[in-house]
Order: C-alpha cells, then sequence, then structure tokens
C-alpha cells in the first residue's frame, strides 16, 4: 500500500493548496474516526455505568427491605437461662426421697420481650420443667403518657415484693426464702398492677389487684390458676426509697409492703383461730381474711468490694378455707374448718463480692406459720407448714463470664420440735449448680 | 462429719479465690465512642511517664461499657451519659455496690450542618421536630428546597441515649441513618449539603456546628470553652467515668491524673471542656 502510495505520488504532482486540502481531509478523518471511536467507548462506558446503577438501586432496595426487617426483629429481644445441679441429701431427706442425691435441671426459662414502640413491652416467659412446660410471665407493660415514671401492667406476673421480684438467675442463693414461698406459691400472679419509678424523686411505688389464688406453676394449679376463684380481688402495695451517701459510697433502700386480701369460705362458716379455738362466719360463703404487713431494708457498701446487707418480713394473717363440701354437716364442718393462721417470717442476707469473680453469701431465714401455738400440728398453712423453721444458707458463687455462673451451696434447716416432730429433721442439703444464662 | 467437710472445703475455696481477687496487673478501659479518642490519649500519656502500668482503651458505646462494668469485664467504663435506674439496679445485684460515677470532662453535643448549608440556627424544638421528622424540608427551615437527610448514632452510643432523653423526647425518626461513630456521622454531613447529624465537639472537622438556642427568643450558641463554662450552650453535658468500687492503687492514681491539670489539658487539646 505504501508502494502503491509511492507510485502514485511520483505519478501525481500535487500542488501545495491540494495537499493542505488532502491534509485537512486527513486530519479532519483521523479526528473523525478518534471522535467516533471515543464515542463507542463512552457509549459503551455509558452501558455499564447504567447497567451498574440498576444494579446498585435494586441492591439499595434490598438494603431497605432487609434494613426495614431488621429493624423489626431488633424490636424482638429473647434471654434466657438454664440451672443444672446435682444436689446431696441428709438421711432424712434419702429415706424420704429413697436417694441421698441426685442430678437435677432446676430451671430452664426462655424470656421474649417485644417491644414495638418506645415505652411498650410484651412479655412471654414459658418455663420448661422436666416432663411440664408452664407459663411463668405473659402480660404487657406500658408507659402512660405525658405521667413521666408511670407505668400500667396487665397479665400474669410478679407479686410486687423484693424476692420475688429478684430473678431467680440473679439471686445469690439456691431458693427464695420459705415465706416468701409460702406466702406467694409461685411468685406469679394474674392481675393489673400500676408502678412508678421516680427519677427525680427516688422512690418506687407499685400497687397491685390480683385474683389473689395463683398456686403455683405445676399442671395441676394450672387450671385453679387460670382464672379467679371468688369474686373479690387482693391487692398488694410496697413502696420504696432510696437514700445515697456517695461519700461513704452506702446506698440503702428500704420501704413497706401491704397485703390485703381473702379467702371464700364456700361450704363451712366454721374456722379455727391460731389459738386453736373454734369461731364462725355468719354464714358460708363468706370471706376469711388474707391481711399481712411487711417491710424490707437493702444496704449495699462499697467495703472492701462489694457488700449487701438485705432483710425483709412479714406478719398477719393467712387463712386456710375449708374444702367440705356442699353437703357437709354441722360434725364434719367443725371437724374440717377454715384456719386462721397469724404467722411471722424474715430473712436476712449477708453478701460479700471478692472482686468482679467471686461472691460468698449467708442468709438466715425464719417462718413460723402459726405464731400463737407452739406445737401446731393441727394447724396447716395453705402449702401445708405446720411447723416453725430456721434455715441457715451459705453459698459460694463463682462468675466465670459473663455467661456461666457456678454456684456451691449447703442449706441447714432447723425445724421446731413438737409431738409429730421429736428431733431436728436430718435434713442439711449440699448444692452444687451451674447456670448458663444468654 | 459430713457437713464439716463441706463446710471446710467451702472455707478453703473462700481463700483461694480472695487470695486472687485482690490483684490487679492493668486498666482496662471501655466504653463511649464520643470519649475513645479522649481515653487513647490519656493512656498514652500517662503509659509514658508510667512504665510499670498497662491501660487498654476500646470502644464500642456507653451501653457497651455499661454492660460491660456490670459484668466485670470491664475495670473502667467511658460514658457520654449517666448511668440508667435499670443499669444502677443491675450493677446493685451484680456488685452489691451503687458504682462510683466521676465527671472527668464536659461536652456540648454539637449539631452538624453541611458548609453548603443555608441554614445556620436551629432551637431544641426544631432539632426535636427534624429527628422525628415532623419537620422533613429545608425549606420550613429557611434554607433550601430539600428533603434533610438524617444521621445519628446506634443505640448503644451515649450520645444517642442523651439527645434522645434531653432534646429529642420522643422516638427517632424510622429514616435517621445509624452510623458506628461520630466520625462517620461528620464524614456523612460533609458530603451530603442536605444532612444534618449529632456529635461530640471534638470531632467537628470539614462541617460547620448549627448555632443551637433554646427557644425563638433566645440567643443561639455554638460549643466553645467559654459557653459551655457558662452553661449558655444548650446541649451541654459531662463525660463520665464509671467504676463499680472506689478506686485504689494504680487506678485511683490514674483517675486522679486524669483530673488533675495534665489529664485536663489533654481534654482541652482533644477538644472537649474541662469538667470544672
Amino acid at each position: 500500500m505504501i508502494h502503491d502510495f509511492c507510485i502514485m505520488k511520483n505519478q501525481v504532482k500535487l500542488n501545495p493548496i491540494e495537499m493542505k486540502k488532502l491534509l485537512a481531509i486527513g486530519i479532519f478523518t483521523v479526528i473523525s474516526i478518534y471522535g467516533y471511536s471515543q464515542k463507542q467507548v463512552i457509549d459503551s462506558l455509558k452501558d455499564v455505568i447504567e447497567r451498574h446503577e440498576g444494579k446498585l438501586n435494586a441492591l439499595d432496595d434490598r438494603v431497605l427491605v432487609n434494613e426495614t426487617d431488621l429493624a423489626k426483629l431488633n424490636k424482638i429481644k429473647v434471654s434466657g437461662y438454664i440451672q443444672a445441679q446435682w444436689e446431696m441429701y441428709g438421711a432424712d431427706l434419702e429415706k424420704t426421697n429413697g436417694y441421698d442425691n441426685t442430678f437435677y435441671v432446676r430451671r430452664a426459662r426462655i424470656k421474649f420481650i417485644y417491644e414495638p414502640a418506645s415505652g411498650v413491652a410484651f412479655v412471654l416467659q414459658p418455663d420448661f420443667s422436666t416432663g411440664n412446660i408452664v407459663l411463668k410471665d405473659a402480660y404487657a407493660q406500658i408507659n402512660i403518657p405525658k405521667l413521666q415514671g408511670w407505668s400500667l401492667w396487665a397479665g400474669q406476673m410478679n407479686r410486687p415484693d423484693y424476692e420475688v421480684e429478684y430473678s431467680s438467675s440473679q439471686r445469690e442463693v439456691m431458693e427464695r426464702s420459705r415465706f416468701i414461698k409460702a406466702l406467694y406459691p409461685g411468685e406469679r400472679e394474674i392481675g393489673a398492677k400500676l408502678e412508678y419509678i421516680g427519677t427525680k424523686i427516688p422512690l418506687k411505688f407499685q400497687l397491685m389487684v390480683m385474683n389473689g389464688n395463683y398456686n403455683g406453676p405445676t399442671a395441676q394449679a394450672a387450671v385453679q390458676n387460670a382464672k379467679d376463684v371468688d369474686s373479690k380481688k387482693d391487692v398488694m402495695a410496697r413502696l420504696v426509697y432510696s437514700i445515697k451517701i456517695p461519700g461513704a459510697g452506702i446506698g440503702i433502700d428500704l420501704g413497706p409492703n401491704f397485703y390485703f386480701g381473702g379467702n371464700l369460705s364456700k361450704n363451712n362458716k366454721y374456722y379455727k383461730n391460731s389459738d386453736g379455738t373454734l369461731d364462725s362466719l355468719k354464714s358460708v360463703w363468706k370471706y376469711l381474711d388474707k391481711n399481712w404487713v411487711g417491710g424490707e431494708i437493702q444496704i449495699f457498701a462499697d467495703v472492701l468490694g462489694g457488700t449487701a446487707i438485705k432483710a425483709e418480713f412479714a406478719s398477719g394473717i393467712n387463712s386456710v378455707p375449708s374444702a367440705v363440701a356442699a353437703t357437709a354437716t354441722m360434725a364434719q364442718m367443725k371437724a374440717s374448718p377454715s384456719l386462721y393462721n397469724n404467722f411471722t417470717g424474715y430473712y436476712l442476707y449477708f453478701i460479700k463480692n471478692f472482686g468482679p469473680k467471686n461472691q460468698f453469701v449467708v442468709r438466715y431465714d425464719y417462718y413460723d406459720p402459726n405464731t400463737k401455738i407452739p406445737n401446731s400440728s393441727f394447724n396447716v398453712d395453705a402449702k401445708g407448714n405446720n411447723i416453725s423453721y430456721k434455715t441457715w444458707d451459705l453459698a459460694w458463687q463463682y462468675y466465670l463470664n459473663d455467661n456461666i455462673r457456678i454456684s456451691l451451696q449447703y442449706e441447714m434447716p432447723k425445724n421446731e420440735i413438737n409431738a409429730s416432730n421429736p428431733t431436728d429433721k436430718k435434713d442439711n442439703m449440699f448444692t452444687v449448680r451451674v447456670q448458663a444464662k444468654f | 462429719m459430713k457437713k464439716n467437710k463441706i463446710l471446710t472445703i467451702m472455707l478453703i475455696l473462700a481463700v483461694m479465690a480472695s487470695a486472687t481477687a485482690f490483684s490487679q496487673a492493668k486498666i482496662t478501659v471501655k466504653g463511649s465512642d464520643t470519649m475513645v479518642i479522649l481515653a487513647q490519649r490519656w493512656a498514652e500519656l500517662y503509659m509514658k511517664s508510667n512504665p510499670q502500668t498497662t491501660i487498654q482503651v476500646t470502644g464500642g458505646g456507653s451501653g457497651v461499657g455499661i454492660t460491660a462494668l456490670i459484668n466485670g469485664t470491664t475495670d473502667i467504663c467511658d460514658a457520654s451519659r449517666p448511668m440508667k435506674q435499670t443499669e444502677i439496679e443491675k450493677l446493685k445485684s451484680r456488685s452489691n455496690t451503687l458504682g462510683v460515677e466521676i465527671p472527668c470532662a464536659k461536652d456540648g453535643v454539637t449539631i452538624f450542618l453541611n458548609d453548603a448549608n443555608k441554614v445556620n440556627e436551629l432551637t431544641l424544638k426544631q432539632i426535636s421536630d427534624i429527628y422525628t421528622a415532623k419537620i422533613r424540608n429545608w425549606k420550613e427551615l429557611g434554607g433550601v428546597d430539600a428533603e434533610i437527610r438524617l444521621y445519628g448514632r446506634e443505640n448503644s452510643s451515649g450520645t444517642y441515649t442523651y439527645l434522645h432523653d434531653e432534646v429529642v423526647k420522643a422516638d427517632y425518626a424510622s429514616t435517621v441513618q445509624s452510623l458506628p461513630g461520630t466520625a462517620a456521622v461528620v464524614n456523612a454531613v460533609k458530603k451530603d449539603v442536605n444532612g444534618i447529624g449529632y456529635g461530640g465537639a471534638a470531632y467537628a472537622v470539614g462541617v460547620k456546628y448549627a448555632k443551637v438556642k433554646k427557644d425563638a427568643n433566645s440567643t443561639g450558641y455554638v460549643p466553645s470553652a467559654e459557653t459551655i463554662a457558662k452553661s449558655q450552650y444548650p446541649i451541654t453535658r459531662y463525660l463520665y467515668m464509671y467504676l463499680r468500687n472506689r478506686p485504689t492503687g494504680e487506678t485511683k492514681k490514674y483517675i486522679d491524673w486524669i483530673l488533675g491539670p495534665e489529664g485536663q489539658r489533654v481534654v482541652t487539646e482533644v477538644g472537649y471542656f474541662p469538667y470544672k
């Protein structure tokens, strides 16, 4: 081609103007070809960008959907814990149980909290016992608008008491004290609660209206627990005031609590007082008193690390309705009267933290289900207790990490001596527990 | 006999655990992202003159730090907000103390605007309305006709909680983009003419501070040493260190240094304000 161009050049002699025209055409052609190829590149790049823009927009939409779904999922909180333990018993418990040691899954719980908006929560907590799944918590909690600190709760929830509300996963000893278990079986009640937690005033107030017949989270009790058994509602009230002495590293929470309620005696107008005397209501289908007053105090002190002293007491009347049939005769009614028990119970904790991982605990708890009669073998409370107990618990907790706690406890109950119980039973118990919490 | 053996075993375990409980080889500091740069500068400077002490600093947000304090996985928690009552109750349950609160610096929670934004001043109510999406367009505030794009922090952030509790006082709008630190918020607003964000005063580079006024009739102020010292800037807060127990030993020495002239000089250098 170059050879031919050279021949052509030799054969055709171009004048300067024509040369310039030719050069201009050549340059123009080159520029056009270059421009055209650049346009092709640009168009091709535009296509690529538009395609990727489309993909990015689609990705944007997917991310938005995922973010919306994640925002919804973030409103649900799931927590729970498992307590697995090994227990060893004293001789009398061995005779009762048929064994002197056992492994046991004491608690396995999952708690679901759904917070659809600020100040609203729905809580559901099943309890998975061996061979049984029961409902522990099922309630809604709403912060009352424009009343800062006030909230309304409705459903099945803890009764407003310090040791009742203190979670089993946090509690420093294995079980609640004897009198608390007797007064508040199963810890929960079905009702409605008004709560105030002050921000400017260090005050906590709780008022709960409830059915008053919750009898523990067993399958047998489930039917009775589902609804009320009489028309009266029981009321609990609790007030706690907090005092801080920051310079001394001391905090004190203290206050009174009250229980007002009743048990309907449907078929028996006769009842036995705490002192053994027989009395009667005006007629059947009347209410027996169930009233007591109590108080609590918790002292937290930054003394050589964390130290706490906690105490609570309650004293009053707890009644047990007679179980006679509607067709019972006068003699049968008198033979199985309802019971009025004057009771007293209290506990005292001493808790000492050693660094962030170790904790030593001593608890003394006292419960007398019938204070009027020392040998109350004829008088039982709703839990079947008829003698007083003084119980010492010594415990050690070790926090392996955020989720795992290992506990050792030695429990030493000392029962009241009477005709039915001439000696202190050999019912001490040693427990090793591992708790996994998430 | 069995009872005595068991009690003896428990006593021995108690003594063994106690022997390890009081030893402390290093100081861990965890919490506020607002304070993390400050905490790192403190730690670096202190360790230079105290080489026998190791101080480990991490962020994650005030909420993360407080949880770590409760669970015993940090010695000092940095927080850009006060502890909530529920957190104090958890600390009481776990550690049987009220905790120790130490204000260590002051900060003005700054509202960041892009340099090109015509709006320069906002009342507290307007900030609340913007972050609850009641005000959605800059033209409602005297700016251009453009949608307001909201940038904020994650809910583990103390700054998020502080602004929510003190200014916004309602749920944040769902359109707020949550970002993992004040630096990220500043970066987002710097690139977005229509963006608005918030964070600690020490981070603002490449964006402008909005003047904040209590109400329409008040004077607007930007956070500065003077406006904060005189309590003129409306969104002033303390920055805190929290501990489970009253500090002793090396921890006490470190905290005393932070609260002293050297530590407070670092506060000013980083862009915050002395606590006194």
